[in-house]
């Protein structure tokens, strides 16, 4: 046991090791995956207040009939940012980042597998953000809806910079989704801690891994449908025109393609942070873990697979929508699975009712009322009736605001204390879930019914005489509610920053390795690597309540020498130790490369000459950042 | 409290290459998504040929030559030949055979993609004429960029060898380049096959 302790040296050497430098240089060379992680999290918290206000703005216009506080450019332009901004830059990246911040600590690793790629991801994803909100500022946002259709969006009909701006800015952006996936699967397989099996790995790291793979094989088709549809723009080519052998449908395969997909990208991780939260806040390892955990990875699989019948719908009109409703039907057996797994094990648990748990209820409540009327949907007479109805509009939002936002929430509350040393506000926390709750029933409930009275989506305005005045005003005013509360959340945990009270190492009483190092953790995550016999490593020490089993901990664990940023390399499916790989310290380049790539597509959207140049300027940046470092040419 | 489990860290290798390290997975993971590039790319062509066309190739144009895209296809699936040679011979220690085999293929590609150029200068459509050009010069653009960068990929790793970088141990950046170059030879075969064998068979 002893032969582990190491001379009081060890810590300060390895936060010599890990630490970032000062200064603006050291911010922007930054690789380390907490840093990041943050700055995701944060940056699309950001995003969604402006994607928030967008939507105040078109609650706004529509709360009475005949407004004009928005003209119809501006309405078209706001909805479709609200819908891109929501879905791009708000909800994959807030994921990613919250796996790349805790995936690491949950496994017991020091980093992400590599760290420059998430620097260079970041960036990216903050150069394509940014570029969408200068074209909205500039007046000429994209303003086609959110999946974009051709030919509305195709030259013919679309002129302006307007789409270019999409299609542009969404490949660029779609690098930093792949990136960050590319990374997630490869930490998750090949950096667990020793013992941490393929059956022992934490239901949320594996949301996390399932979500990532779903990129892998998801996005590469938006990417492909942006760029041919940037070519039928720019350079002429015939894609999409079917005077010239192309065809508009093909958009909408690979949209959906990628867009099916989508949905499930950003709810499985959500339903990973409800695993996380439900066992710790009942006391109990969620149950059926098997289960839970194969039909994580079964969502995935059928998400793709539901586009298949979609895709065999349009050939065979009735036989190809039984077996689409067929395939909603079957995905919704693992997601049932899950539910029941938590319900089981809430029902047989000692219950802590504080907030991240108040979320998941919200959160099941919401989830199981979207997804009824996602059956609904999926009959077909009854699609017929509502379609692009604003019975749609309710429908996904229940889906994605009860199904991902609730369950974020929920989980940024439960990590915050672990991310930042400070506890956050219990009384706040539970003030907004409230209002947020009954803010987004009012608002989204009334419209299942203006969707059945016939009130279209994507309008920018309506008479007075259908009936559908009240039910706006109504939905206007629940609008505001909700918007007050995600305000409220958010001043809760700035202000707890500044003022909360010291967290402690594990104040929820987690099982998972996250909570076994200081809060918040130090550079280096953990000054050995933990080793791992269950799936509930913290709870399996002879006294549970003990304060000092963190401590107790370490006594298994593999000191790495403290000579580089070492981590290590254990195989995919036992978690075995294979071998030590030392990680990259801060760089420049990843800002250096993003900057470079982002001049080609900024050149794309400007002239195209620019385009070879940042081509050239890319390479470059890519050899510097590959030429050896000093210390690997060291024998 | 059992003693401690947990092997030493000081035994474990600190060079690790294939499967024990991460950066050979990031490159299959990587692939993957580039795999899923060209097939979505394969399936547009296919669909639009399926769903637009009457004949294939449409309106008039012939059925793309077979000797050039022959010809630059061979010389693609010769370079894995050295790659293959030089990422054994690491492995074996012979360092001979890594700088030799890097310059071999390089210049490989550099005559696929001067065989492409001739090639591509030669067609007497444009993108622009239809969605069939359209097709045709994205895939096959979209390959020669590939190949373009394997090309560059594999001077900067000839370069690190010339100058005595890699060792039997130290080798994952040649394996990694490695599955880079066999990845673009296999997606070479693909588009190959999509856009000169598949008009005249089906
Ligand atoms: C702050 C609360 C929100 C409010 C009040 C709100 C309101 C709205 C409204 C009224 C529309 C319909 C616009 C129209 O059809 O004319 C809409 C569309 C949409 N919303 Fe939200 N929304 C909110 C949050 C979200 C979130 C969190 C997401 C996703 C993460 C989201 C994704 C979308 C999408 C994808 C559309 C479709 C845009 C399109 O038609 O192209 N919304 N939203």
């Amino acid at each position: 046991m002893a032969t582990l302790e190491r001379p009081p040296t060890t810590t300060q050497a390895l936060t010599r090791l890990w630490s970032t430098p000062a200064g603006l240089v050291g911010w922007l060379s930054a690789v380390n995956h907490r840093a990041i992680g943050a700055r995701f999290m944060v940056t699309a918290l950001a995003f969604f207040l402006l994607a928030g206000v967008q939507a105040l703005a078109i609650r706004l216009q529509l709360a009475r009939p005949g407004l004009s506080i928005l003209s119809p450019e501006a309405y078209n332009q706001n909805f479709t940012m609200h819908g891109v901004v929501m879905m791009f830059l708000f909800a994959i990246p807030v994921l990613e980042g919250l796996g790349m911040y805790i995936v690491p600590l949950m496994i017991g690793t020091r980093d992400m597998a590599f760290p420059r790629l998430s620097a260079f991801g970041y960036w990216v994803y903050l150069l394509a953000g940014l570029g969408l909100f200068g074209a909205f500022f500039l007046g000429s946002a994209p303003n086609s809806g959110w999946f974009n259709y051709v030919p509305l969006s195709g030259p013919g009909f679309s002129p302006g910079a307007n789409i270019d701006f999409y299609a542009v800015l969404l490949t660029f952006l779609e690098i930093s989704a792949l990136a960050a996936a590319v990374e997630l699967i490869v930490t998750i397989l090949k950096q667990r801690a020793p013992g941490m099996a393929i059956h022992r790995i934490p239901l949320f790291v594996w949301s996390i891994l399932v979500m990532a793979f779903m990129i892998v094989f998801a996005m590469p088709a938006l990417i492909v449908a942006s760029v041919m549809l940037e070519l039928d723009r720019a350079a002429g080519t015939h894609f999409y025109n079917p005077a010239a052998g192309g065809d508009p449908l093909l958009w909408q395969h690979l949209f959906w393609f990628f867009g099916h997909p989508e949905v499930y990208i950003i709810l499985l991780p959500a339903l990973g942070i409800v695993s996380a939260i439900v066992a710790t806040f009942t006391r109990r390892p969620v149950m059926g873990y098997t289960a839970v955990a194969l039909s994580t990875v079964a969502i995935g699989f059928l998400s793709f697979g539901l586009w298949v019948h979609h895709m065999f719908a349009t050939g065979v009109p009735l036989l190809g929508t039984s077996f689409f409703a067929a395939a909603s039907m079957m995905i919704a057996i693992p997601s049932g699975v899950q539910v029941f797994a938590w319900i089981a094990t809430i029902a047989n648990g000692r219950i802590v009712l504080k907030t991240p748990f108040l979320y998941v209820l919200g959160f099941i409540f919401l989830f199981v009322l979207g997804g009824i009327t996602g059956v609904m949907v999926a009959a077909m007479p009854f699609d017929l009736q509502v379609h692009d109805s604003y019975f749609v509009v309710a429908h996904f939002h229940y889906v994605i605001i009860g199904g991902m936002v609730f369950p974020l929430l929920g989980g940024l509350f439960y990590w915050f204390p672990k991310m930042t040393g400070k506890l956050p506000g219990e009384r706040l926390g539970r003030w907004s879930f409230w209002l947020q709750f009954i803010g987004f029933n009012l608002t989204f409930f009334g419209m299942h019914i203006l969707g059945f009275w016939g009130m279209p989506r994507r309008i920018y305005t309506y008479l007075p005489g259908f009936g559908w005045d009240f039910l706006n005003l109504v939905a206007t005013i629940g609008a505001f509610i909700l918007g007050l509360g995600f305000v409220l959340y958010l001043a809760n945990l700035a202000y707890s920053l500044w003022r909360g009270e010291p967290a402690g190492d594990d104040p929820w009483g987690g099982a998972t390795l996250e909570w076994a190092t200081t809060s918040p953790p130090p550079q280096y995550n953990f000054r050995a690597i933990p080793t791992v016999r269950s799936r509930t490593p913290l709870w399996d020490e002879e006294e549970p309540d003990d304060a000092d089993r963190a401590r107790d901990h370490t006594r298994r664990m593999v000191a790495l020498p403290d000579e580089g940023r070492e981590i290590l390399s254990t195989t995919v499916v036992d978690a075995r130790p294979q071998g030590r790989v030392l990680l990259p310290g801060p760089s420049l380049w990843p800002f250096w490369l993003a900057a470079a790539v982002g001049f080609i597509f900024y050149g794309m959207l400007f002239d195209l000459i620019l385009v070879p140049i940042g081509a050239v300027l890319a390479a470059a940046a890519l050899v510097a950042w590959h030429w050896p470092r000093e210390e690997e040419e060291a024998p | 409290m059992s003693a401690t489990t947990a092997p030493p860290a000081e035994a474990l290798p600190v060079e690790v290459s294939g499967t024990q390290a991460p950066l050979w997975w990031g490159m299959l993971v990587f692939l993957a998504v580039d795999s899923t590039i060209f097939a979505a790319l394969i399936s547009s062509y296919f669909y639009l040929r399926v769903t637009q066309a009457e004949t294939w190739p449409p309106a008039g144009l012939a059925p793309p030559g077979l000797l050039l895209p022959a010809l630059s296809g061979a010389v693609l699936l010769a370079s894995a030949g050295p790659v293959l040679w030089a990422d054994r011979g690491l492995r074996r220690g012979d360092g001979r055979a890594l700088r030799l085999g890097l310059p071999l293929a390089c210049a490989l590609a550099a005559l696929f993609l001067i065989l492409k150029a001739v090639e591509f200068v030669a067609r007497p459509y444009l993108w622009s004429t239809n969605a069939y050009g359209s097709l045709v010069w994205t895939i096959d653009g979209a390959h020669a960029a590939h190949v373009l960068a394997a090309l560059l990929q594999a001077v900067v790793v000839a370069v690190l060898a010339w100058r005595g970088h890699f060792t039997p141990r130290r080798r994952v950046g040649v394996e990694t380049a490695a599955l880079f170059w066999y990845f673009v030879v296999a997606a070479g075969l693909a588009v190959y096959a999509t856009l000169y064998l598949a008009p005249r068979l089906i």
